[in-house]
């Protein structure tokens, strides 16, 4: 059997994830044929992928090397997901909200399907901002997206390091509630965020 | 009274007269039991609901005082959980007891009815009772529920038409929360499973000395049935019972 592998992205963790008792049944990695089973299966995939993305703080899952991953092959019973049926799981969890398709990637390609997972909600990830730039004194400063992701003063915050496309879209929220503004330079660019602050 | 034997039409007589008397005294005697039975039940009943009432808040947090309660009650044949149609408070030893015996069984059927629907999918609506109080006694604050307890629960549900059972198999107790029951096959099946946790066609023909048409009929029924997760990760392909997923 091929040997499974860790996500490519530092995991933060210190001791490797915690897999819920559902991983060391067998079953779990067959796509049952019952409808009603299967519905209880997606949702305990989509349970077990949010974790995981969340414990090891990954953005996206890029459909053909994430299948290699320990999360999708469990190498102590032998058992491993298929590539049609995470593909099934990732469909259902864009459904849900859960994650979303890199647009050009979509669920029908049979290459570079790759899907953003949300295990926080934009809408999460802009309160989570506001409060921070509340806490830290800097309403009325403007970031640049990598200040916001990568900046000192983000270090031990959930968002360090989060993906661009997540980080637009949580700013996106926070520009519809009146919260940001997009601040562009003298020749059209964008040159960052200003943050208004909680009202 | 004349014990003179007639001949004729005259001992006939006698004879009704005779009966006659013997049922007016036993009518008497039975008046006389009755009343004295009242009392003693007057008295009985008083002493029981002094009791209850005294006792309540054991009856509520300790599984053993509680069940020797229920058995005591059993014993001398009375049930307090019994009520008329879906009124809780229509007992009359509901009333005599006080509500906490009621309120008890009817705040845990409540709360298995609930479990048992969310986990409807995974488990196809067999599931064991030992699961059922683990997800029960993992919620902190409230006092243990025993087996026993559960079991008596859910056995309170039984005539009230919602398709709960208790279902023992394999020397274990499972609750039932769907209309349908278990056919014989079905149950000799999902008793197999409780060995390894699965079964395969071969398992079944081995172990059973089923033909093979009959082993891959009752795993089809199983599956339709979502009764069992289905492995097709093996050869033979191996039929799970999702009460193995610990």
């Amino acid at each position: 059997m091929s040997t499974s592998k860790s996500p490519t992205s530092t995991p933060s963790q210190s001791t490797s994830f915690p897999f819920p008792s559902i991983y060391s049944f067998p079953p779990f990695f067959t796509r049952q044929p019952n409808g009603q089973t299967w519905t209880s299966q997606l949702s305990l995939w989509n349970s077990l992928i949010l974790a995981y993305c969340r414990y090891n703080r990954i953005w996206r899952i890029d459909l053909n090397t994430a299948i290699e991953w320990d999360l999708f092959n469990n190498r102590d019973i032998n058992r491993s997901l298929k590539l049609e049926t995470c593909r099934e799981i990732l469909d259902s969890m864009v459904k849900k909200g859960d994650a979303e398709w890199v647009p050009g990637s979509g669920s029908h390609a049979a290459k570079n399907a790759s899907a953003i997972i949300y295990w926080r909600r934009p809408e999460e990830w802009a309160n989570i901002i506001a409060d921070w730039i509340d806490s830290t004194g800097q309403k009325n400063a403007i970031l640049t997206l990598y200040e916001i992701a990568e900046g000192d003063l983000s270090l031990s915050q959930d968002f360090r390091g989060i993906d661009p496309t997540i980080l637009r879209k949580a700013l996106d929220v926070l520009i519809r509630r009146g919260q940001a503004q997009i601040m562009k330079s003298a020749d059209g660019e964008e040159a960052g965020v200003k943050f208004f602050g909680n009202q | 009274m004349s014990m003179r034997r007639g001949v004729g039409l005259a001992a006939f007589d006698n004879h009704e007269r005779t009966a006659q008397q013997y049922s007016d005294l036993g009518s008497t005697i039975l008046q006389t039991h009755i009343s004295e039975l009242t009392d003693q039940l007057l008295t009985f009943q008083a002493a029981l609901k002094r009791f209850a009432q005294s006792h309540a808040d054991e009856i509520r947090s300790d599984p053993v005082f509680r069940s020797e309660f229920v058995k005591m009650c059993s014993a001398i044949g009375v049930d307090p959980l019994a009520s008329s149609s879906a009124n809780k408070k229509g007992s009359f030893w509901a009333e005599l007891l006080g509500s906490d015996v009621n309120d008890f069984f009817f705040e845990l059927a409540v709360r298995i009815i609930e479990i048992c629907r969310r986990t409807r999918d995974e488990n196809g609506g067999l599931m064991l009772v030992d699961d059922v109080k683990a997800r029960i006694n993992s919620v902190k604050g409230r006092p243990p529920v025993s087996q026993e307890d559960i079991v008596r629960a859910v056995n309170t549900l039984a005539p009230l038409g919602h398709g709960f059972g208790i279902v023992r198999l394999a020397h274990k107790d499972f609750i039932r929360s769907v209309p349908q029951e278990l056919s014989r096959d079905q149950a000799v099946a999902i008793e197999a499973t409780q060995a390894l946790g699965y079964i395969s066609v071969e398992i079944l023909r081995d172990n059973l000395g089923w033909e093979t048409a009959r082993c891959i009929a009752v795993l089809d029924d199983l599956v339709a049935s979502g009764l069992v997760w289905v492995d097709e990760q093996v050869r033979p392909k191996e039929y799970w019972t999702p009460s193995w997923i610990r």
